[in-house]
């Protein structure tokens, strides 16, 4: 391989990271911009997604297999589980605590963030779950660059789900109240906008999404664990830091760069792959010090 | 304060008279040490039956020079304090030899009790090289250590004609020492390393260093940690295009490898120890064993029955239940064939011969590899 293979094969391989990143960073993202709650959980709910796919697929496959079919049919009914997952955790956990200090909040997310990943510990006996699909090794091979149909279409998928939601919040009413809500909840209520539901919306797609991106990383790499949430959902954060915390198309961004850094970062001579994570939180450290409001952000930011 | 002291001295008393008149009414007491509590425990009551069974056989086939075999359990529970108090059990209960020895960490302390107590003592699983250095000459290791496991592992390279090898490890203390010793013997035989490698623990993504394994073209991929991110790294350097040949070690010795793995782990090569599903003279054990205790034997069975079919073989040889002739008859052994192979020890006590087994993944399941 020479070096432009090299170089090619990790901007494919970048790409494919960045979009999970990207996918679990717009939750983030959205929860920030409308409550300005960072939501560490956001990582358990990834994982949970991921289960629950699992959970869905091994009852689904016997009717409709383990392939393209059985796989989008048991995410979109994860993606509903998980978005109401959210919801409720938003009621029970977040919303008597909107009033509280930023802190209470905070911590109320990590306790969250524990309790769902240790309930899953306890259900699973801390176990690998081995999520057996049927997606073949072709694929389209570019001189010594080898791109795998799976991978292409995880990233359309991802392509995808993210206009989607890019044209909800800026071409419906709801995206529109969304909006309004993140720049001023209080003017919204007096405008006769229901402030709470809009609110428990917002979760329902953040926590969709990132179920979506679970049940895609469960289905690609092909083993589940209750602790697989915890380093993406640092990621996510770092990748919605580096694009403006807050911003919908600054988490995008954010999410397929911090893949394609941490994918170019780790080729460096001398630096193995193990200096992967560092080469994130590195990132993020240099950030948050030089610019806290990331690339895309501005101190007055129209958030979302 | 005085009362309860009293209370001690008492009751201490009574347990010494108990243990003593125990061992007046014995032929021949032999201690066994594994855990039979806490997180290891399925596996050392596993080796706890199968020395049992050993022992019934050698009794019902007229006993050691003479004297039917008492066993005696001491529970090290995994763990260094608890193995040391297990140890110190036995020797008071004045065991003529003991059989057993799971965990290296639990078994690593024990050595200077027996060694102190001149007890010969047959370790039949653990296989920590630090081991090698704590023994003060009257243990023996029948399980084979990290060393040999690099020796079956090399010798596999270079039957497949490999020339340039891939190493990747973990970064804990048992992969890396395991990549390391493979890296040396490998470039020490004029070969090269092209890729020597760690990922962290729990990493999904291995996209980054498949790239740069693939890049450099190597013959042989050694995957030296445990299977759950081993069947991940597989997965995604099949997926990547990379044909030649995979070997895990035996950290990686499960069926969930293979689960994960799904297809992409067809063909990959595994270094084991000697388990009883793959040992062709293991036959007769299995079924009696299954007969006798209702269940299937685990890993370390076949060990730990070879440890005790060996103990009583080394007394016979010796001729007399002396500590001291005991050991100087294990050392000598040369004839002794147990179920996992034939057993000879080194200048150090440790097996003569690797008792690594290599294993190929076929349909979805370990198979014996040629």
């Amino acid at each position: 391989m020479s070096i432009q293979d090299i170089l090619l094969q990790q901007l494919a391989n970048g790409l494919i990271l960045g979009s999970f990143y990207a996918l679990v960073a717009l939750g983030y993202t959205m929860v920030y911009g409308i409550i300005k709650l960072l939501n560490f959980a956001h990582g358990d709910l990834y994982m949970i997604g991921a289960f629950i796919g699992f959970l869905f697929l091994s009852v689904l496959s016997p009717l409709i297999g383990d392939s393209w079919v059985g796989i989008l049919c048991s995410m979109v009914l994860s993606m509903i589980a998980v978005g109401l997952l959210g919801v409720l955790i938003q009621r029970i956990a977040y919303q008597p605590m909107l009033s509280a200090p930023r802190l209470s909040i905070l911590i109320t997310a990590l306790a969250v963030s524990m309790i769902l990943s240790n309930a899953v510990m306890a259900f699973t006996d801390g176990e690998y779950l081995a999520f057996s699909t049927d997606l073949g090794y072709e694929g389209l091979e570019f001189g010594n660059v080898f791109v795998t149909y799976t991978q292409m279409v995880l990233v359309g998928a991802a392509a995808l789900l993210m206009t989607g939601l890019y044209l909800f919040v800026h071409r419906t009413m709801y995206g529109k109240a969304m909006r309004a809500i993140a720049i001023d909840q209080d003017a919204c209520r007096l405008m006769g906008i229901h402030v709470n539901r809009i609110i428990a919306l917002t979760f329902f797609i953040g926590t969709s999404l990132a179920a979506s991106a679970g049940i895609m990383a469960g289905a690609y790499y092909g083993s589940i664990h209750f602790f697989m949430g915890f380093v993406i959902g640092l990621k996510a954060f770092t990748a919605a830091v580096i694009g403006g915390i807050g911003s919908i198309p600054g988490a995008m961004l954010g999410g397929l760069l911090l893949g394609l850094l941490e994918s170019f970062g780790t080729q460096i001579p001398f630096i193995g792959t193990e200096w992967k994570d560092v080469f994130s939180f590195g990132i993020l450290i240099l950030l948050l010090v030089f610019k806290p409001t990331g690339i895309l952000g501005r101190t007055e930011i129209e958030r979302m | 304060m005085r009362k309860s002291l009293m209370l001690t001295a008492i009751s201490g008393a009574v347990a010494g008279m108990f243990l003593f008149g125990q061992v007046m009414a014995a032929d021949l007491k032999i201690g066994i040490m594994v855990p039979t509590t806490g997180s290891e425990a399925t596996s050392g009551k596993d080796m706890e039956n199968a020395i049992k069974l050993a022992a019934m056989e050698i009794n019902e086939g007229g006993g050691v020079l003479g004297m039917k075999i008492d066993t005696m359990t001491g529970d090290d529970a995994c763990d260094p304090q608890q193995g040391t108090a297990a140890a110190t059990k036995l020797v008071s209960a004045d065991v003529a030899a003991v059989v057993g020895g799971y965990c290296s960490g639990a078994t690593l302390p024990t050595l200077k009790i027996y060694g102190d107590a001149n007890v010969p003592f047959v370790i039949a699983a653990a296989n920590s090289t630090k081991l090698i250095d704590a023994n003060m000459g009257n243990a023996y290791q029948i399980n084979s250590t990290g060393f040999d496991q690099v020796a079956t592992a090399v010798a596999l390279f270079e039957k497949k004609g490999a020339k340039k090898l891939a190493v990747v490890h973990q970064g804990d203390g048992y992969s890396e020492d395991l990549a390391k010793l493979t890296r040396e013997k490998w470039t020490a035989m004029g070969n090269e390393v092209v890729a020597y490698e760690v990922v962290n623990k729990g990493e999904q993504d291995h996209s980054a260093l498949v790239t740069r394994i693939k890049s450099k073209a190597p013959d042989a991929v050694f995957w030296t940690a445990y299977y759950a991110d081993g069947a991940l790294l597989i997965k995604q350097l099949r997926q990547a295009g990379y044909r030649n040949l995979i070997a895990v070690g035996d950290g990686s010795n499960s069926p969930k490898l293979l689960e994960i793995a799904g297809k992409a782990a067809e063909g990959v090569y595994c270094f084991s120890n000697p388990t009883v599903d793959y040992l062709p003279a293991a036959k007769e054990f299995h079924a009696n064993y299954k007969k006798t205790f209702n269940q299937e034997p685990d890993a370390y069975a076949a060990l730990a029955y070879d440890g005790m079919k060996l103990m009583a073989d080394a007394i016979n040889r010796a001729g007399s239940t002396d500590k001291a002739a005991i050991i100087k008859a294990l050392g000598e052994t040369t004839s002794f064939t147990g179920i996992a192979g034939p057993v000879s020890f080194t200048d150090k006590n440790t097996l003569a011969r690797s008792n690594f087994v290599t294993l190929i993944a076929k349909d979805g399941k370990w198979a014996l590899s040629e």
